[in-house]
């Protein structure tokens, strides 16, 4: 799947804790204005909501028939990315 | 928090609760090389005091104050179970644990009631603190396979206490029952089977799959394996006191047996099929933790077969060699370098909103290096101490050399967690 250019794709399935949640603290900190970033897991990251709260970002989490999840991160005085 | 919903970590207490107790229990493990080392008379026979002494410094200083520090963690974390007055229970409890676990010892090695009363009183107060502040944040806690055998194991922590502190009062001449080898069996027995094994047990549904990431452990295991555990182990306390005392115990551990064999059969299944094939030294303690337990139930196995064995020496030293050193110690050591580098990880970018890339991972926190050295002088030490009942003369000083080195790379390596967290501007409290 080819990325557009305002997401930072964050692939963190099967990634041992807390390396998706590293791995997405680290897309945040690339994170420019008016991109998101499309979270592939598998499974929900419930601690990292709280984290993404209380740093300023929202997220919208889509459960994927396979089991995983996909949640697209953006700054929550933005526009919410189209899933 | 429920097993679909994870961890929560608003509720993490200050990193220096646990850590105190993580710090002190690899000081524990060293206190029982020394003794291996100093008094072989400790793996010659189980009922010399040494052999006590070594036994406890093992069970209380090492196993249990470990254990302690991971629920005080776990229990907000992994439960949802905030505790009560959590910091004054985490100091008072951890003093009173580490100070009896010494007197105790020190009971036990000069035959001295005065230091064994004393024990009796540090080790009851900490305990019942514990006791006190985990019952009424598991009462708070939300139902999980996890939490049922945390609950579980609490209970028989509490009983473990209570027929421990009646064998002391026994050994200080309090008084005197007809029969103070049933005490002795319970005691052994909800210690270890109760208090160590069902812990592991819940810990185990909830971490094996998300660290090692491996398929979820079989619902059905997870709804009766804890509970029937515990109903064996009533029904072997009670048991000397029913007609067909003999057959009852029996059936009682062989129940215990296969239990112990199904646990480690599935969490060596699961491990084979977890989902990335990365070596993870951590993985590599729980499977010598799991090998020693099917290597439990067979030692035990083979004594029902061979009376003979079951009436030496050898046999209970070597059944406790596996199970507390081979199990109950390579579990601990294993999570142990996951929980300490994933709290100071934790910790740190919780306070300092840390931008990826200005701390360490958590992978960072312990060298790789270090972490398997210790493993290997581990698993050399577990070999040495299996062939120790056997060759107590000759082999004593170096398994209690191995265990030794072990302790001090184990401390050495947290300390280097601990390190890094305070260097990048970390703090404890």
């Amino acid at each position: 799947m080819a990325t557009p250019a305002d997401e930072i794709r964050v692939d963190a399935r099967w990634l041992e804790p807390p390396e998706p949640m590293e791995q997405v603290l680290h897309a945040l900190a690339l994170l420019q204005p008016g991109q998101h970033i499309r979270l592939l897991l598998h499974r929900e990251p419930f601690p990292l909501y709280s984290i993404l709260d209380s740093r300023g970002y929202r997220h919208d989490t889509a459960p994927q028939t396979d089991g995983s999840y996909v949640i697209l991160i953006s700054p929550a005085q933005d526009e919410p990315p189209a899933a | 928090m429920s097993m679909q919903t994870g961890l929560s970590f608003e509720q993490a207490p200050p990193f220096a609760q646990p850590l105190r107790f993580f710090l002190t229990a690899p000081l524990f493990l060293l206190a029982a090389a020394g003794l291996i080392m100093l008094a072989p008379a400790a793996l010659a026979s189980r009922w010399t005091l040494p052999a006590l002494a070594l036994t406890h410094a093992l069970t209380l200083g090492f196993l249990a104050m470990a254990m302690l520090g991971a629920l005080l963690q776990m229990l907000p974390v992994v439960a949802g179970a905030a505790l009560p007055a959590s910091r004054g229970v985490a100091r008072f409890t951890h003093f009173f644990l580490a100070a009896g676990t010494v007197v105790l010892m020190t009971g036990f090695l000069g035959a001295d009631a005065r230091a064994l009363t004393a024990a009796m009183f540090l080790l009851g107060c900490g305990f019942a603190v514990f006791l006190a502040a985990t019952a009424i944040g598991l009462r708070r806690a939300v139902a999980s396979a996890t939490v049922t055998g945390m609950r579980l194991a609490v209970i028989s922590l509490g009983l473990t206490l209570l027929l421990g502190m009646a064998l002391a009062s026994m050994r200080t001449g309090g008084w005197t029952p007809a029969k103070d080898e049933i005490f002795i069996a319970a005691h052994v027995v909800f210690g270890l089977l109760g208090w160590v094994l069902l812990l592991v047990i819940g810990v185990a549904y909830q971490v094996v799959p998300m660290f090692q990431i491996t398929p979820p452990y079989p619902p059905r295991l997870m709804r009766w394996l804890a509970g029937t555990i515990l109903a064996l182990l009533l029904l072997h306390a009670i048991a000397p006191l029913l007609p067909a005392a003999t057959e009852i115990t029996l059936v009682a551990e062989s129940g215990l047996a296969a239990g112990v064999l199904v646990f480690a059969l599935v969490t060596l299944r699961l491990q084979s099929r977890r989902r990335r094939k990365l070596p993870d030294v951590t993985l590599d303690f729980w499977r010598v933790g799991m090998a020693s337990l099917i290597a439990s139930a067979a030692v035990w196995l083979l004594a029902r077969l061979w009376p003979a064995w079951a009436g030496s020496d050898a046999y209970p030293l070597l059944l406790g060699v596996l199970f507390i050193g081979g199990f109950a110690v390579s579990v601990v050591c294993g999570m142990l370098y996951k929980i300490v580098p994933f709290l100071a990880w934790f910790h740190l970018q919780a306070q300092l909103q840390a931008r990826a890339g200005s701390i360490p991972t958590m992978k960072d926190m312990i060298a790789e290096r270090g972490k398997r050295w210790q493993f290997r002088l581990h698993l050399g030490t577990c070999m040495l101490l299996i062939a120790v009942p056997f060759w107590p003369k000759l082999l004593a000083v170096p398994a209690g050399t191995g265990l030794a080195l072990s302790a001090v790379l184990l401390e050495f390596n947290l300390l280097s967690a601990v390190r890094r967290f305070s260097r990048y501007g970390g703090r404890f409290s």
